[in-house]
């Protein structure tokens, strides 16, 4: 909801979760200044074009992830992989999951973030946006343009691919 | 009692997404289920274990958004500083610098922009009419086919809380700037640029600039005076 905010009041207290989401998608210091820098160019010329009513910082981050996408970086790096979204739906309890095996501590804090960078761009970024940035599924569905059961089953996959790779460099 | 969860069902409850009509069913069964309560339970350490080890970076600068030089109109700053403004019916007094330095500041830093304007055209026919609703006011613009100048196109400006309408010219390798408001607090000249003034259709016109008055006279007897 904009509640007759302007740009500034909505768009600036977003400018370190944005940059924290481009570095994470660009992987590097420059180009995610880069990445918000015209994300925020392309968002206040569209400004106009918002929705009030709707979610801005899905909207928002959308820019984001489009500007991305179209780069250089972003043409290089999207996996050439098919994403299936809808998958092999798990049946009942796929994998036993118990506190005990993935107990995370400290020490495999590391792992765990080389799991993560080493997804594939669609399962890293549903995981950085639900569990780094705490978006919701109707706005993860929003920025990523997905629809929202295709939100569920590809963090579901993202997990467990996660869980794969932690078990792999146990 | 309700069988196991789905894995994606476990996921929905993990990440706060089952609609609350749901909720009692699956609370109820997640305190007699061990199994579920258990994979319900990874999936939140999971996540708060992501959290944890994901390093959140911080831009290296300040909220400072970078304002991107074009080098393409960095030698604008070099050309010929030129604005003429049209203005409505109002008598100027050139004694006061202050006004044409701001605007030739204007000039300057429109220039030096990566989008110096937002229409970008040629056609006094496609100009004209993009500036309809955005200024208060018709910009009429003369057909200079026959003259030294060119239309490249134009913005709208706002100088003084006042909309304006901005058209850039060239002349050459010169960038001129046209700045047309329908009112104007009274203007001053530099002492280092050569101002003309006329009347027609009911307009005022000035053009302050560091070209020479002959270029200024064509200029005016493009705009009919």
């Amino acid at each position: 909801m904009t509640d007759g905010l302007s740009f500034e009041a909505l768009a600036l207290p977003l400018f370190e979760p944005l940059y924290n989401y481009a570095r994470w998608l660009a992987r590097d210091a420059e180009e995610a200044e880069d990445l918000v820098q015209e994300t925020y160019l392309k968002a206040f010329r569209g400004f106009g074009s918002f929705t009030a009513g709707t979610n801005f910082r899905a909207w928002i981050y959308r820019i984001l992830r489009n500007t991305f996408l179209t780069s250089r970086s972003g043409l290089r790096g999207t996996p050439q992989v098919s994403i299936d979204d809808d998958p092999d739906r798990f049946e009942g309890l796929a994998e036993e999951t118990t506190p005990e095996t993935i107990f995370f501590s400290r020490a495999n804090a590391a792992a765990l973030q080389t799991a993560i960078e080493g997804l594939p761009l669609p399962f890293r970024e549903v995981i950085l946006l639900s569990d780094v940035e705490n978006f919701s599924y109707k706005e993860i569905a929003e920025t990523l343009s997905i629809p929202i059961g295709t939100v569920t089953s590809r963090l579901l996959r993202a997990r467990a691919k996660v869980r794969e790779a932690l078990r792999g460099s146990k | 009692m309700m069988q196991d969860l789905t894995a994606e069902e476990v996921e929905r409850y993990a990440d706060g997404e089952i609609p609350p009509e749901a909720l009692p069913e699956i609370e109820a069964h997640l305190r007699d289920c061990s199994r579920c309560a258990n994979a319900v339970l990874g999936v939140m350490q999971m996540k708060r274990a992501v959290r944890a080890a994901m390093p959140r970076f911080t831009p290296r600068r300040p909220l400072v958004l970078r304002k991107r030089t074009s080098k393409t109109f960095v030698w604008f700053a070099a050309a010929a500083v030129l604005i003429v403004i049209a203005i409505g019916g109002e008598m100027l007094v050139l004694s006061r610098n202050t006004s044409a330095r701001e605007l030739a500041d204007l000039h300057s830093t429109i220039l030096a922009s990566a989008n110096p304007i937002d229409v970008v055209s040629t056609d006094r026919h496609t100009v004209k009419p993009w500036f309809e609703g955005r200024v208060p006011f018709a910009v009429n613009i003369p057909d200079l086919s026959a003259t030294p100048f060119r239309l490249i196109g134009g913005r709208v400006v706002f100088w003084h809380g006042r909309p304006g309408a901005y058209l850039l010219v060239s002349k050459g390798a010169h960038k001129i700037s046209l700045f047309i408001f329908e009112s104007l607090p009274s203007l001053g000249g530099t002492p280092q640029m050569t101002i003309d003034e006329w009347h027609a259709n009911g307009l005022t016109y000035v053009a302050v600039g560091d070209v020479s008055r002959d270029d200024l006279e064509a200029l005016r007897r493009a705009y009919g005076g």
